[in-house]
């Protein structure tokens, strides 16, 4: 007998025991579709870590030196954080050979800014011209800030596109001026929008004015709340950590045992371990499925044990009609791995359709994990086989004689 | 057609030993009608066991087709049986929730064929059930039920059909009627072999054997 012939036979003890094989499928469809989903979202997910960590920051190849000896997670506040990184430290850095460019950096969160009666209380950020090249900023109108504007102490802004749409409506908002912290400032450009960050929250409600300004005209302090020093050679970040911390404690003449009085973060690192923990995350869901194919396969193998039983006395005539030993255990192999089979492929449909819904609602972008998805096919039917290959041969056992006795 | 000599058979029934045939020595010619007669627990289904291959003797000598059986391996026995031997049973043994034409497409495929549908209505037509086709077995009557079986032990045009107790659970009519049909396939120029313990059905054999405690002999015993 050919191979068809046994699939034929399956196909029709799959249709005739309808219950029997959809009990046999359903842990087979759960397994598959969870994979399905999970694997997907897992992938979208890292997809949109990436590219909302991108967002923030522009570019990778960066190391962020932030005052005090806190946390790496977060921004410093202000009022907490010590007074230490100041535009000498910058200038040092600047000069330094790891560097490719040094962004000063002198910040504030929810400021008042206002423009006619309309107010809003953006980040403002006190930046030196360099920002935009590093951070791959893009202009929809107007200029960027330049070192005219830093030298001269200019008040000029730039908007983000929603202190623009929130303060300015549909109006042309360049040359206009606005006021920040009372102070007036004259709108020189609008940034193109930047999504969300991290933690889904907008980066595009922001003010950016020159560093100089920043620390002179409005927040009257001479030192910065963060640097970003763009590395001439990103694979050798972590060698230009320890040139940059030990440049720092000489500056700021620490002791061998004093520690740190500033705080050296990589963007790469911190990417790394969100990484690291989505992939944990995505193992841990990877055993979980692969525990429920296996409890698929175990009913597929209780479930066929006992149709064997059930059914001597098809095998009897089976037997009685020709089929060989090893032409009935083909035909209950051909049926769990037609079961697991099926049960994949409509876990498999289920899955796509359940990743699209869970992309919709969660707004991640649509990603199948294809190769986990084949694997998980191939797994599918291979436990079919495994769990069904004792029933199979159980069934191969059956004596004719007795079965088709009375 | 079939040639048996001294054959025996003996199996183990838990600590038993059990002689199910002590002698059979008999041969059947191709296209004879023979009914092998005996009571229950004479051993006459394991005497049809041996001689359609699904069960193998202790002792002795089986040709069929001058062809030895004994020994042959499970796979040759299986082809043996698809391709030349159709089986009948006292309680059917239909395909449960499976159509009458799909249950007659059954043994084509053991015989290398691809299921044939147009075949399989041939053949039901010639039991006289063309018209139940697509009825399932618990929607047809016992009689019907065996005639289906019928069809199923023909659609690989074996030469030898055996039949164990084929009427035993009909009544008079359905078995007369399975009976005729029988002959029919005889007249055709099938070889039959037919045991029974029903004295009534001897009247359609052309040939009459009796088996009693496990030893086969020539005629009516008394």
């Amino acid at each position: 007998m050919r191979i068809p012939g046994h699939v034929w036979f399956a196909w029709r003890a799959v249709r005739r025991y309808r219950l029997r094989s959809a009990l046999m499928m359903i842990a087979i469809v759960i397994g598959i579709s969870g994979l399905t989903i999970m694997s997907s979202i897992g992938q979208a997910t890292k997809q949109e870590t990436l590219a909302r960590f991108k967002n923030m920051l522009g570019t990778f190849d960066t190391l962020v030196v932030r005052p005090g000896a806190g946390s790496t997670r977060g921004m410093t506040n202000l009022a907490e954080s010590d007074v230490t990184l100041t535009f000498d430290d910058a200038a040092a850095l600047s000069g330094a050979p790891f560097a490719r460019n040094v962004v000063e950096v002198e910040n504030a969160f929810k400021i008042d800014a206002s423009y006619s009666d309309q107010h809003v209380t953006p980040a403002v950020f006190g930046v030196s011209p360099n920002w935009a090249a590093v951070r791959g900023e893009t202009l929809a109108e107007g200029d960027f800030l330049t070192a005219q504007d830093d030298q001269a102490l200019s008040r000029v802004a730039i908007l983000g596109a929603d202190a623009r749409r929130d303060l300015f409506g549909s109006s042309d908002p360049l040359s206009k001026t606005i006021r920040i912290a009372g102070v007036p400032f004259q709108v020189k450009g609008v940034l193109n929008p930047r999504g969300a960050g991290p933690t889904g929250a907008s980066l595009d409600n922001l003010i950016f004015i020159p560093v100089s300004t920043a620390a002179k005209r409005l927040f009257n302090r001479d030192y910065l709340t963060m640097m970003i020093v763009q590395l001439k050679d990103p694979e050798r970040s972590d060698a230009a950590k320890a040139d940059l911390r030990q440049l720092l404690r000489a500056r700021h003449r620490l002791d061998g045992t004093a520690p740190d009085n500033f705080t050296i973060s990589s963007p790469r690192a911190i990417m790394a371990q969100v990484q690291a923990m989505g992939s944990a995350l995505g193992s841990l869901l990877v055993v979980i499925t692969v525990l429920a194919l296996i409890v698929g396969g175990i009913v597929i193998f209780a479930v066929m044990l006992a149709g064997v039983g059930a059914r001597r006395a098809e095998i009897g005539v089976r037997r009685a009609a020709g089929a060989s030993r090893a032409a009935i255990a083909g035909q209950f192999l051909a049926e769990a791995g037609l079961i697991s089979l099926i049960g994949g492929l409509i876990g498999m449909v289920i899955g796509v359709g359940g990743t699209q819904a869970v992309s919709v609602v969660e707004r991640l972008p649509f990603v199948i994990d294809v190769p986990v998805l084949v694997g998980a096919m191939a797994l599918s039917i291979l436990l079919g086989v495994t769990f069904g290959a004792i029933p199979a041969l159980k069934a191969s056992r059956v004596d004719p004689i007795e079965a088709l006795r009375g | 057609m079939i040639r048996l000599q001294h054959i025996a058979k003996e199996y183990r029934r838990g600590e038993e030993h059990v002689t199910a045939i002590r002698d059979a020595d008999f041969a059947v010619q191709a296209g004879e009608f023979v009914v092998i007669r005996g009571r229950s627990g004479s051993g006459k289904s394991t005497l049809l066991n041996i001689i359609g291959c699904l069960d193998q003797a202790s002792r002795g000598k089986y040709l069929l087709d001058d062809l030895e059986v004994n020994g042959m391996s499970d796979a040759s026995l299986s082809q043996i049986r698809a391709l030349k031997i159709g089986f009948i049973f006292q309680s059917f043994h239909l395909l449960p929730r499976t159509s009458a034409v799909e249950n007659v497409e059954l043994p084509m495929v053991y015989a290398g064929r691809a299921p044939d549908r147009a075949a399989a209505l041939t053949a039901l037509r010639r039991v006289g059930l063309a018209d139940r086709a697509d009825h399932y077995p618990s929607q047809l009557s016992g009689g019907e039920q065996q005639r289906v079986a019928v069809a199923r032990a023909l659609i690989n045009d074996p030469a030898l059909i055996l039949a164990d107790e084929p009427t035993g659970n009909l009544d008079q009519a359905a078995g007369e009627a399975v009976m005729e049909l029988l002959q029919r396939l005889n007249q055709e120029g099938r070889t039959i072999v037919l045991v029974t313990h029903d004295d009534v059905i001897a009247a359609y054999a052309g040939r009459t054997l009796s088996i009693e405690d496990g030893v086969v002999t020539e005629g009516r015993a008394s």
